[in-house]
């Protein structure tokens, strides 16, 4: 185990088009130390990954393995080399109509020298060996359909494992297992550490990074901006690098809330979370912020009648709330902008005026035949609204760019007055000047209802919103009124320091 | 399969009763070995097609003859997969039947199995299908008989030299028969003018054949004949005819007969005048019989001739012949063919 | 017209799409928009001089009485694909329904009213069926609509083991059915409508026009036609914005189910008996009409306006053919040449849309 880095990178650019990700990346991975690699939302941490692993090629810049110059052409040969990674979606890394024997020696099975015939008494071997190696408990002729998630990643784990890697990308592992479940892999992974391996490990659960860092790396707009690896290791310093240091600049009028609309009470969202509570007022903007995978998309589709909640109840305008599907949401007034458009948002053959009006139709049609002039009519104000740029409302929305195609989804819900207006990341994908009109359009319109805006971006929450909630492990642990923050305390919130007091690892 | 077999239970029973009476029956110890014991004798159908109305009239005779000689009838059906009627035979051959008959099929699939079948000393007759075999008869319809009588009867009607559209399918056996024959027709009488040739199997089969016939009759109006030589063919194309209002001006020519086939061509003013046929039900009466000779170490010959009836819209008309049964009882030559008739044969009961 | 389409570029001439230098695409968008509508009528410019016949009210009739059956098929399907589905279903529903109105008024003896009834209500239930096996059993659809395929298959012919039924028919119980089809039931194949020249339009060709208006309305102008679009092409973004999207599979089901059930109303009182038929080709045929209206004006999705003219394209092109006496194997390739333009057409323009 020696001081000096086994793998290094500096000065990497990568754009695609006029788009630059990554610039000018500088890193150094030990043998034996666990990395966390930190940052938000399209800080290139992806490109990064994919670049060292032999996805893409950098632009410019240089990598080392050792003492040799390390560019990849694919992902076969940055494995051979001694890079793997283990990526985020699971059932990528393993092959489910196969048993676990066969998943632990696959890359043999296709690689240069095997034979043509499947011996698998071999096979059999092979993965024994493997497996007592990294001390996986797993029943080796299970299918892998049959296996719980962690232990397929374990598989895809030890898989790579058998390769002999100097270098090991762990890409956000533990984001769809239970804490159980990744304490399993925790231990895995420290065996990892203990053989000397270089382990980069990205992350965004504040528990795994307390459990597991030995230095953590944060990662903003394409470039390191801040490392630390002095223990105890400076977590909120972390979280705020990775968040950008101009935090407060966006000073907002935050509003008082008028009459209370919205309230929840004890509310369990997720199995083992803490119950949440919290209040909504008549046309105040509430933003919940906290880390990705802390459960806010959960809660906006909770509250949307999506998702059942566990326990607790909810209450609008003064009578019980229980959305049992999105319609009823709806027919009570509840609108949610979804998260991640192209998915749950746009209809892609529609133009503009019929994405907005979907929602709305029967108030579009006079015995259920539309009225093609109501709804362009509509389209168009809210076009002017929204700023939105387009030729017209007759556009096909695949015509439109990706914060004009975000600004329809958000009319779409703004053509009729709601009680509570729920928007999942408005801002994903969207240009600052989109962002602006949005958010603008936000405030202006929040009239009597409720608008609640779920934002991971810390600074977009900043310039958006009356009152911010602070979530993390599925629950709301902090509240701030949007004129005095104490930034220190929010972070420490996002961070999930009052969960879990400092020291408690 | 299921529900044919209780219906077989039920017409055991019936036809039980009856023999009885039948001094055929009586006379049981008369019959040559194997059937002065027929219940210890064991046959097998091994069909390729079975499904529309022919294959079930030629199942039901053979289930008639077969109960008329007493022996038992084991039916395999393989659904028009070669492959599995090949091994269908192979079954049989090891149900240790006593007798086998194939009913259709391709050769190339069968010409083995069969032989395996002879080897293992088991009894073959053929129906519809080539085994090239010398030790298995061949029952057969004749499809040359039935075209040269539908156009016997069409020269008699309209005299030798008639413009004709026809209805063709290449590749299917029975239907390439037919076609030497009209080939033949044409040459013998060069009068008659073939203005149009179309056909398809698209089904269901009158409806497609309907559309084309359609296009034909309205690009040649001067078509006098129609030659269709499978009933659905005939079925379509005066369907065609009517619709275009040409039932006066057309006269259609064809092969087969069901009982849907009789009331169309009983309709007033149908173009469909005539028809040659051979009974599905004989031929299956004719196969067990000729299985049942070589049985009894007779021989029926190496081809075994089904002959045809003609049936005319004025034959049904003037015997009032609504459907099948009326066709058998009142046209004797359809319902019964003196083939394959040793003197110690049973004959099953008419009604 | 389809007017979503043509809304989209309201004052599109041919001057003014040549006009706009700005992506140098006109031509071509306008051969997408405009090239099987001219292929359609060079078509019949080409049959009308190639054959006798072709050019006449009757000729115009007996095409449209050929293809009314798969075209109303085809629309039924076009409502299935709308909402991203698909039913091959529907050619063995045609066949059952036509065995089925045979049945109840051969064997059963019941007027015409109550065939079209029952076959009617074997279309919805077979589609509602189909729809709830697709949206809650969760079977992809293409295999849940071909095991129901196999089922009527066989079910068509468990009444009368195999036979087809026609009047005087020996039943499995040895007697005879005396049933008829009635007069009025035949009238739906047989009857014609006078306009302007006396008897020309068969009642078949009456229902498939009706029909196609129905379903282009629907589709095009009442809020259910625009959420099955949506369903169809983000099902998520429906559901989102409130739509029962399972519901409005479903119901596309029993549209194509009882869009089927006609066409085997038709088909029985066309042929005037029950005949044993899997129906295949009618569901092939049927599928073409609808993929070939992809095309139709630069849809580039299932649209009924389309799906019409791909089944009239379909049967001018084999009646034209057959008037020329070319032979049948001749028509099959024709016919799958024409959807493999088509979905060239369709697809270049959807990569054109994707960019």
């Amino acid at each position: 185990m020696g001081d000096n880095a086994i793998f290094r990178i500096a000065g990497l650019t990568k754009a695609f088009g006029p788009n630059a990700v990554l610039r000018g990346v500088g890193l150094d991975l030990r043998a034996g130390e666990v990395t966390v690699l930190m940052g938000a939302n399209g800080a290139g941490k992806s490109t990064l990954v994919k670049v060292m692993s032999g996805v893409h090629r950098a632009d410019r810049g240089m990598m080392m393995l050792g003492d040799k110059p390390f560019s990849p052409a694919t992902p076969a040969e940055a494995m051979r080399a001694g890079v793997v990674t283990v990526h985020q979606n699971i059932n990528d890394g393993v092959v489910g109509a196969l048993d676990v024997a066969s998943n632990l020696v696959l890359d043999r099975l296709n690689g240069a020298g095997s034979g043509f015939f499947f011996n698998p008494r071999k096979v059999r071997r092979e993965a024994r060996e493997v497996a007592e190696r990294m001390g996986l408990g797993i029943d080796l002729s299970a299918e892998v359909t049959d296996l719980p998630l962690a232990d397929r990643q374990m598989v895809a784990i030890a898989r790579a494992m058998a390769h002999e890697p100097q270098v090991m990308i762990l890409d956000e592992p533990t984001s769809s297992l239970s804490s159980n479940e990744a304490e399993r892999l925790f231990a895995l992974i420290e065996r990892l550490r203990a053989r000397g391996v270089a382990i980069l490990y990205i992350s965004h659960r504040m528990s795994d990074i307390r459990r597991l860092a030995d230095r953590i790396v944060s990662l903003r707009d394409g470039a390191i901006v801040g490392q630390f690896d002095e223990k105890p290791l400076d977590y909120e310093g972390a979280v705020n690098a990775m968040l950008g240091q101009n935090l407060g600049l966006h000073s907002i009028d935050a509003r008082a809330a008028g009459a209370p609309v919205f309230s929840v009470r004890d509310l369990r969202i997720a199995p083992g979370a803490k119950p949440l509570s919290m209040e909504l007022g008549a046309g105040e903007v509430v933003a919940v912020t906290g880390l990705v995978g802390v459960g806010k998309t959960r809660l906006a589709e909770t509250l949307f009648g999506i998702h059942t909640p566990l326990a607790g109840s909810m209450r609008l305008d003064g009578r019980a709330y229980a959305p049992k599907t999105p319609a009823s949401a709806v027919r009570d007034g509840v609108f949610l902008v979804a998260k991640d458009r192209a998915s749950t948002g746009i209809v892609p053959e529609f133009n503009i005026y019929e994405n907005m009006s979907l929602p709305f139709l029967p108030r579009f049609s006079n015995m259920s035949v539309t009225r093609r002039r109501a709804e362009r009519q509509t389209a168009r104000e809210q076009i002017a609204d929204l700023k939105i740029v387009c030729r017209s409302e007759r556009d096909d929305l695949a015509t439109l760019s990706g914060g004009n195609q975000q600004k329809v989804t958000v009319a779409r819900w703004l053509t009729q007055p709601s009680r509570l207006l729920i928007l999942d990341e408005p801002f994903q994908g969207v240009d600052i000047a989109a962002r602006h009109d949005i958010a603008a359009k936000l405030r202006e319109s929040a009239g009597d209802r409720a608008t609640l805006v779920f934002l991971t971006e810390l600074d977009e929450a900043l310039e958006t919103a009356d009152r911010i909630l602070v979530m993390s492990e599925n629950t709301i642990v902090g509240e701030h009124r949007n004129a005095d923050v104490d930034m220190d305390r929010l972070l420490a919130e996002v961070a999930g320091q009052r969960l879990e007091p400092a020291g408690s690892v | 399969m299921e529900i044919s077999r209780r219906l077989l239970g039920k017409m055991a029973a019936a036809l039980a009763g009856a023999t009885m009476l039948l001094p055929a029956a009586a006379g049981a110890q008369d019959k040559p070995a194997p059937f002065d014991n027929p219940g210890d004798v064991e046959i097998a159908l091994v069909r390729y097609l079975s499904t529309g109305d022919f294959f079930q009239a030629y199942l039901s005779g053979v289930e008639k003859q077969a109960e008329a000689l007493g022996v038992n009838l084991r039916v395999l059906d393989s659904r028009q997969d070669a492959a599995l009627q090949a091994d269908m035979v192979d079954q049989a051959i090891a149900l240790g039947v006593d007798g086998i008959i194939i009913q259709h099929g391709l050769t190339e699939s069968m010409k083995e199995a069969a032989q395996r079948a002879v080897d293992a000393g088991i009894k073959v007759v053929a129906f519809d299908v080539n085994v090239e075999n010398e030790a298995i008869p061949q029952i057969e319809q004749s499809d040359r008989d039935l075209a040269r009588l539908a156009l016997e009867q069409a020269i008699a009607d309209n005299g030798e030299a008639w413009t004709a559209g026809y209805v063709y399918v290449a590749g299917i056996a029975p239907l390439d028969r037919r076609d030497e024959t009209w080939r033949e027709f044409k040459e013998k009488y060069p009068g008659i003018e073939e203005v149009a040739q179309f056909g398809t199997l698209d089904n269901p089969i009158a409806n497609s054949v309907a559309n084309q016939a359609r296009s034909v009759v309205t690009a040649n109006p001067d078509i006098q004949v129609m030659f269709a030589p499978y009933d659905e063919f005939a079925k379509g194309v005066k369907i065609a005819v009517d619709e275009a209002g040409l039932s006066d001006s057309i006269k259609i020519y064809s092969a087969d007969v069901s009982t849907a086939d009789i009331s169309a061509m009983r309709e007033p003013g149908s173009a469909w005048v005539a028809t040659a046929a051979t009974n599905p039900a004989v031929v299956g009466e004719v196969s067990v019989r000729a299985l049942a000779m070589l049985l009894a170490g007779e021989e029926p010959g190496a081809s075994v001739i089904v002959p045809p009836t003609l049936i005319t819209q004025q034959a049904l008309n003037d015997g009032d012949i609504k459907n099948m049964d009326d066709l058998s009882a009142k046209m004797p030559q359809f319902a019964h063919a003196d083939v394959a008739v040793p003197d110690w044969m049973p004959l099953p009961e008419r009604d | 017209m389809d007017s979503r389409t043509a809304d989209k570029t309201p004052v599109e001439t041919p001057a003014e799409a040549l006009a706009q230098p700005k992506d140098g695409r006109s031509l071509r968008e306008l051969a997408i928009r405009y090239g099987f509508l001219s292929l359609l009528v060079g078509l019949i410019v080409f049959f009308s001089l190639a054959t006798r016949g072709f050019t006449s009210p009757q000729a115009a009739v007996f095409i449209l009485q050929s293809v009314s059956i798969t075209g109303i098929l085809a629309l039924g399907v076009t409502a299935t694909l709308v909402v991203g589905g698909f039913d091959l279903s529907i050619g063995s529903i045609a066949t059952s329904s036509m065995m089925a109105a045979a049945y109840v008024m051969v064997v059963l003896e019941q007027n015409a009213l109550v065939a079209v009834l029952v076959c009617l209500a074997i279309g919805a239930l077979v589609g509602l069926i189909n729809g709830l096996i697709i949206c809650y059993m969760r079977v992809p659809d293409l295999l849940a609509t071909l095991g129901m395929m196999f089922l009527l298959i066989g079910l068509q012919r468990i009444p009368t083991e195999g036979r087809s039924i026609a009047t005087g028919m020996t039943l499995p119980d040895g007697s005879t059915a005396e049933g008829t089809f009635s007069q009025a039931f035949l009238a739906l194949g047989r009857h014609r409508f006078d306009l302007f020249i006396e008897n020309l339009v068969p009642a078949s060709v009456v229902v498939l026009i009706v029909l196609a208006i129905l379903i282009w309305f629907f589709l095009e102008y009442t809020r259910f036609g625009r959420m099955m679009y949506a369903v169809g092409s983000n099902a998520r973004a429906a559901e989102f914005a409130g739509a029962p999207v399972k519901a409005y599979r479903i119901w596309a089901y029993v549209i194509s189910g009882v869009f089927a059930s006609i066409g085997g109303i038709l088909l029985a009182a066309r042929l005037g008996r029950g005949d044993i038929a899997s129906g295949n080709n009618l569901l092939l045929d049927a599928v073409a009409a609808a993929l070939i209206g992809f095309a139709v004006l630069g849809a580039a999705k299932p649209n009924a306006f389309g799906t019409a003219i791909g089944a009239l394209f379909v049967g001018v092109l084999l009646q034209g053919l057959t008037m020329m006496n070319v032979p049948y194997y001749t028509q099959d390739f024709v016919k799958g040449a024409v959807l493999v333009i088509a979905l060239i057409f369709t697809f270049a323009l959807l990569g054109r849309n994707a960019r």
